[in-house]
């Protein structure tokens, strides 16, 4: 096995304090080979130097909203924060903020949970994360560029972070983080050549935030990018962990509470 | 991070994107990216040739190799709709390399890689033992990697890069049954969707000598899949066989 050119290549990033905002935990129904339990997903992660995480649950996403979240309250470790699945319907939302999320992920898809985003379905749910400044998880694959837009203009303080943009959407969201001061993506497949390099040059390190995919993507991929950047050590500190913690942060102090 | 290998990079274009903002994608800039990861040379195709027009692609092709001979590779790209072109760009750009490295792009030519108009660079390339790498996508009806072992058994001369290997988790496992068919098919690891798992497995199934390092470049980010390959549980000779080793055999070798 390899001595030479293992996981010591990237070993620089272990002083990054890397925090990935794009991770699941649990069984999938669909990725089963690549699934990983909460132990599974810590070991992974020490391989490349992640040193926390923000997981949601393969439960509340493909099955039942309630029952990911209690698996998700389960399989909690130290070293992760969950993203709550999040419903609009009413006695959901009092179960949610009784769990003081620090995020939530949305998966909204007709065969996931089935609503609409818009405020007309959804707006005391937005309502809710929005005085809260709880980070707000959207799938690229769940959200239409016309309906973010309306998303944000109609809850512009909603921290929104974009997850898994792909790296061929540039014409639309640069646009948009021009617009939307609360707006993020995640860098998990942000990969085009020297995109990372261009993003910062052109919008700063502020609104990427580093992100895996795991257990579906190595990490290498992610890490690669972001050690091979000819970015400013501090740039790539913030995208590696120091931007997330800010908007964690943000999230704690909204409601001057210890949350989790 | 940089390679320890120099690396022997079998996927590459030059050119602009039609559908997002190609970064320093000139030549002087991929040079500088390929320096800080150790890429030495990189196999490149027109991407002007991938879309629409493949004379003046292959010309700048021609004009690129005359500037930076040592570095880059050059592939003849094809496009079988024109009656007649493909055959003619290959005799026409067939000092590019030999044996002669030849694209495909049925996604982009809506075309299926098994329809009558690519028989001519199937027959050539296999007299030739040319090195073709063709664009393959999950279950795509024009270059599905299902659709490959057939024509690699027709043509055994042609050494045949699977491009992308298919892309998605069923796509690679696509290219991997087909492979696993065809002495003469290999896995191109470029892509933009870096699999868990996907090269371990690869290895273990076909390995290690049936698949090569492609970045994409400059479309791609090419630490992305150096990083996947560096850090992937597979001995490091097998890394230094993807990495390099490989794609120096078939582009040295007659077939």
């Amino acid at each position: 096995m390899s001595q030479l050119i293992g996981e010591a290549l990237l070993q620089e990033a272990a002083e990054w304090n890397l925090f990935d905002v794009n991770a699941r935990v649990g069984p999938s129904g669909i990725y089963g080979g690549l699934s990983l339990d909460a132990d599974g997903l810590l070991a992974e992660m020490d391989r490349f130097w992640i040193r926390d995480a923000v997981v949601s649950h393969w439960t509340g996403e493909e099955y039942d909203a309630t029952e990911g979240n209690v698996a998700l309250e389960r399989d909690l470790r130290p070293r992760l924060t969950a993203a709550w699945a999040a419903l609009q319907e009413p006695g959901f939302l009092d179960g949610l903020a009784a769990r003081r999320p620090l995020a939530v992920r949305l998966t909204p898809g007709a065969n996931q949970h089935n609503f609409s985003l818009a405020g007309w379905c959804a707006g005391p749910l937005y309502e809710y994360l929005e005085e809260h400044s709880v980070i707000t998880l959207i799938g690229r694959v769940d959200i239409d560029w016309d309906r973010l837009v309306a998303l944000m203009e109609n809850f512009p303080r909603l921290v929104v972070v974009l997850l898994d943009c792909g790296y061929r959407a540039d014409r639309f969201l640069f646009p948009l983080l021009d617009r939307f001061p609360h707006l993020y993506l995640d860098g998990a497949t942000y990969l085009a050549h020297r995109q990372l390099e261009a993003f910062v040059d052109q919008r700063g390190p502020e609104r990427i935030l580093f992100g895996t995919r795991l257990p579906l993507y190595t990490p290498a991929a992610a890490l690669g990018v972001l050690a091979s950047a000819r970015i400013s050590d501090g740039a790539r500190r913030a995208i590696a962990g120091g931007n997330l913690r800010r908007l964690l942060a943000g999230c704690r102090n909204a409601s001057g509470e210890v949350k989790g | 991070m940089r390679s320890p290998v120099g690396v022997l990079d079998c996927h590459g274009h030059l050119g602009t994107h039609v559908d997002f903002p190609a970064y320093k994608s000139d030549a002087e800039s991929m040079l500088a990216v390929m320096d800080l990861l150790n890429i030495e040379r990189l196999a490149v195709t027109s991407t002007l040739a991938c879309y629409n027009d493949c004379p003046r692609g292959n010309a700048e092709i021609d004009g690129l190799l005359k500037r930076y001979p040592d570095r880059f590779l050059g592939y003849i790209t094809v496009n079988p709709n024109p009656p007649g072109q493909a055959l003619q760009e290959l005799e026409r750009w067939a000092h590019f390399h030999r044996p002669p490295l030849i694209k495909l792009h049925p996604g982009l030519h809506h075309y299926p890689v098994t329809g009558p108009h690519y028989r001519p660079v199937w027959d050539y390339a296999n007299s030739t033992h040319a090195i073709v790498l063709v664009h393959t996508w999950d279950s795509d009806p024009n270059c599905g990697p299902l659709l490959f072992p057939a024509i690699a058994r027709e043509h055994p001369g042609a050494r045949i890069l699977l491009g992308h290997s298919g892309v998605t988790w069923r796509g690679y496992h696509q290219a991997m049954e087909a492979a696993g068919q065809a002495p003469n098919l290999y896995l191109d690891l470029s892509g933009s969707q870096r699999h868990r798992l996907i090269l371990e497995l690869g290895v273990e199934r076909l390995g290690a000598e049936r698949i090569l390092f492609g970045s994409d470049l400059p479309y791609l980010e090419a630490s992305m899949t150096m990083a996947h390959v560096l850090t992937s549980r597979i001995t490091d000779e097998a890394k230094v066989q993807i990495l390099r080793g490989n794609f120096l055999q078939l582009i040295t070798e007659a077939g």
